[in-house]
């Protein structure tokens, strides 16, 4: 039931070895890049080489079919919805009424497909490749409050518990009777608020739990708290940002300086 | 797969289970190939450690989940013919976290939701919730908001907000759990109230000192499957099963398999029983 | 020094109508092993809050009387302090896990302390290797059973290295198995460390055959305070109070009161069966009736 939000595989491959911040810095550039990029050709292999990292990070199946299920559906409707709403240019391959479909228009939705792709794409070769403990411990250490970390952290490991919760109260309800579905809008209405309030006040007694247990052990004792696991920058980090910074400085150039075509 | 055989009448079966197998999402194989019938009057227990498949078992009684293969007939008809809300008026759950069922601003209204969906006549709801009040002794906390009642009256309210739609079948699911020894005393007795008036009762728990007080029938669950299908005594005779399925036979049994040796009968299940027996003259039979 | 002191203690929770202790006098001895049995109401999880100092500082409402720590007063110490010297495990154990991992949880408390990490290290494997669960640090809560669950809650209190370990209701929502597990923990903290552990139930089947002392609450007081032994002599005062009496002791009680005696008193099925073992011939010899 964690699949949603759980995403991480652990494995041991160059990109779970690097730095969550480089990670999360790499994943910011190369989303540019793929904005910076205007030619067709070139953000598809921007888009196969991010494919490329997503096989590396050794992700299980059913979490890469989740993802690729998820992008190639986005896609798939960028390129059909594109040239409806995109009527400019010639030459006009069908026309129905007001709706025009234009050659450059259809290329024109193509590019916006695969930028799309590159952007969603990418994200998720964060999320195979780092812990949550990680990810809010980069976001720590780029200057977000520990508290802030702690709430995002404990927010991420709940969200399926509350799930679940849901889930069981629903069961609940529908062994009453309820039906979750049937009705009119204010029918529905009534019958979300039976899931809704035992669903409050349970986040809501575990909230109250979780506030002692935490304090029982000494959280907010000191400002300078310890960490087991440490995440320090290695040479290798280093390398890595550098080739992404690079691969971003180098098209912006190429397009800004030399107006080629990119 | 072996079919199932029954000496029951099928008239008789309120609840009958054919190979039913059921595998969740994600692959876990809860139930695999059960075979049960349940008769109208009896008074069942089920019980299994955790992962035993005895809750996903119940939730199948009365439609919350459908079986992957085989069937369940309630009341001679496949629950998968049926809505969970129309199972609802013959086979009653009363989920363990009473919390998860409390929502009305009082307890007359909570106790009322349940009737009041199965579509009977206002009077008919207003009846069928006075007497699970009054069968549950809420009166005297009717208007109060069931959220602020302490675990065992909130326990209370959620049973008797199952037991006001009247359904021939109740299934509780860890009742006693957190309740006081008076509690739990009452509760029992209103159960055996209910099943002496026809009611079916179907208990869920890892309790086995409960069981053996109350139940007429136990049935052992183990990785998926019935292991043992038996009176109390039958049950606890074979400690090793019960001992398979995570399970602890009551202290009173465990004693008098230790004493075995001492002509102590191997079924004992009250302490009444066995003092009897420890005490009685040298060469009486039992 | 006592590990726990209570003296004419009075809370009341704010907002709630009624005192849930009135007058409460209880001390605890460093190593001793006290289960305090109490159904719903009786007081005995407000006086877990109470020992680590969650009542006062983060739990509102009024307070009389004195209640000491290891000899230093609660309501002068943080509860952050106090955590140094007693541990506290909650009967939910889905709420009291809030990392996702084992070892980020046993952490959580040393790194707050602002112990080394080299020292978290070492605490954290000693922590779990006391509850049996070796080898588990990567492993997210969501794979646990209940009784793993709970036994990694009191890796993490074991981790801040207490002097007392106070634990409400552990046993609750665990199955027998879970359970077992957690019980044999307790029992293990006990003998091999000597640990005071103050544990609040409402099931004494267990807790009995350990425990040093026994203390029965109702209604916010203590009504009795002794070994094992003596409280569970009489179980139909358990019952009063609204709890379920062990199975063995019930069957001493009828035994005691068949044979006109009341030398017998059980605390285990293994007791039982020695102890009549050794008297059964005597009494079928006798036709005792």
């Amino acid at each position: 039931m964690t699949g949603f939000i759980d995403l991480y595989t652990e494995a041991d491959t160059f990109i779970h070895r690097m730095d969550p911040r480089v990670k999360i810095v790499a994943v910011i550039l190369l989303s540019l890049v793929a904005f910076l990029l205007t030619n067709l050709a070139y953000l598809s292999i921007l888009l196969g080489l991010i494919m490329l990292l997503v096989y590396l990070s050794r992700a299980t199946f059913s979490r890469t079919m989740f993802a690729l299920k998820f992008v190639l559906r986005l896609m798939a409707l960028i390129i059909v919805l594109w040239p409806l709403f995109d009527r400019s240019g010639t030459p006009v391959l069908a026309s129905l009424g007001p709706l025009k479909i234009t050659e450059p228009a259809i290329w024109r939705g193509l590019t916006s497909a695969v930028r799309v792709g590159c952007l969603a794409t990418v994200w998720y070769i964060l999320m195979f490749t780092t812990s949550q403990r990680d990810l809010v411990r980069a976001l720590v250490k780029f200057g977000l409050r520990f508290d802030y970390g702690l709430t995002l952290a404990i927010s991420l490991r709940f969200f399926p518990t509350f799930l679940s919760t849901i889930e069981s109260i629903t069961d609940a309800q529908r062994a009453r009777g309820m039906e979750i579905e049937k009705g009119n809008l204010l029918k529905r209405s009534r019958n979300y608020v039976t899931v809704l309030v035992p669903a409050i006040v349970s986040a809501l007694r575990t909230a109250d739990t979780l506030s002692l247990a935490l304090q029982s052990r000494a959280y907010g004792a000191r400002p300078d708290r310890t960490y087991l696991r440490e995440i320090k920058m290695r040479p290798s980090d280093y390398v890595a940002l550098s080739v992404i910074i690079a691969s971003l400085v180098l098209p912006a150039i190429a397009r800004f300086v030399f107006s080629a075509d990119i | 797969m072996i079919p199932c055989t029954s000496a029951i009448p099928s008239q008789d079966k309120v609840i009958s289970i054919k190979n039913l197998k059921f595998t969740y999402e994600g692959g876990v194989r809860a139930l695999l190939d059960i075979c049960l019938d349940i008769k109208y009057g009896d008074y069942l227990a089920i019980v299994g450690g955790n992962g035993s498949g005895k809750t996903t078992l119940a939730k199948t009684l009365n439609g919350l989940l459908r079986p992957s293969s085989g069937a369940v007939f309630v009341k001679g008809r496949p629950t998968t013919e049926r809505r969970v809300s129309e199972l609802a008026r013959v086979v009653g759950y009363a989920f363990q976290n009473p919390d998860h069922q409390l929502f009305c601003s009082s307890v007359e209204e909570e106790v009322r939701f349940g009737p009041s969906n199965l579509g009977y006549s206002e009077e008919d709801v207003r009846q069928k919730a006075e007497q699970a009040i009054v069968g549950m002794n809420l009166s005297h906390l009717r208007g109060k908001p069931p959220l602020s009642l302490r675990l065992g009256e909130r326990r209370r309210v959620s049973m008797a907000s199952v037991m006001a739609m009247d359904p021939e079948v109740l299934i509780l699911d860890e009742p006693t759990t957190g309740l006081d020894a008076e509690e739990v005393s009452e509760l029992m007795r209103r159960l055996r109230r209910l099943n002496e008036e026809g009611k079916t009762i179907i208990l869920i728990t890892h309790d086995m000192r409960l069981v053996a007080e109350h139940a007429k029938r136990v049935v052992v669950m183990a990785q998926g499957r019935i292991v043992l299908d038996s009176d109390p005594r039958g049950a606890f005779t074979d400690i090793e099963v019960l001992r398979r399925s995570s399970l602890e036979p009551p202290a009173v049994t465990l004693l008098s398999h230790r004493l075995s040796k001492f002509e102590i009968p191997q079924d004992i299940i009250s302490p009444e029983e066995l003092v009897l027996h420890l005490l009685r003259s040298e060469g009486e039979s039992k | 020094m006592p590990a726990l002191l209570m003296r004419d203690v009075r809370f009341k929770y704010r907002g709630a109508p009624d005192y849930a202790l009135d007058g409460v006098s209880l001390d605890i001895e460093k190593g001793e092993f006290v289960t305090i049995l109490g159904s719903n109401g009786s007081g005995k999880s407000t006086v877990c809050l109470l020992s680590d100092g969650l009542i006062p500082h983060a739990v509102p409402g009024s307070l009389e009387g004195r209640v000491e720590v290891f000899g230093e007063e609660t309501s002068k110490r943080t509860v952050a302090e106090l955590s140094t010297r007693v541990g506290i495990v909650f009967q939910e154990p889905e709420s009291q896990l809030f990392c996702m991992s084992v070892e980020e949880e046993v952490a959580f408390g040393p790194e707050n302390l602002g112990v080394p990490p080299h020292e978290i290290r070492e605490r954290v494997e000693w922590a779990l290797e006391l509850v049996g669960m070796k080898g588990y640090n990567s492993r997210s809560p969501f794979s646990l059973s209940g009784g793993q669950k709970q036994r990694v809650a009191i890796a993490a209190s074991l981790s801040m290295r207490p002097e007392m370990l106070v634990l409400d209701e552990p046993a609750y929502a665990l199955d027998p198995v879970g359970r077992r597990e957690l019980y044999s923990v307790l029992k293990d903290l006990k003998a091999r460390f000597g640990m005071t552990v103050l544990l609040a139930e409402r099931d004494c089947e267990e807790a009995a055959a350990f425990s040093d002392r026994l203390v029965l609450m109702k209604g916010g007081r203590v009504l009795e305070s002794g070994p094992p032994r003596q409280v569970l002599r009489n179980p139909e005062k358990l019952r009063q109070v609204g709890i379920i009496p062990p199975q063995v002791s019930e069957i001493a009680s009828i035994l005691n009161s068949r044979l006109g005696k009341a030398e017998y008193s059980f605390l285990s099925v293994d007791e039982a069966e020695m102890a009549i073992a050794d008297g059964l011939p005597a009494w079928r010899r006798g036709k005792l009736r």
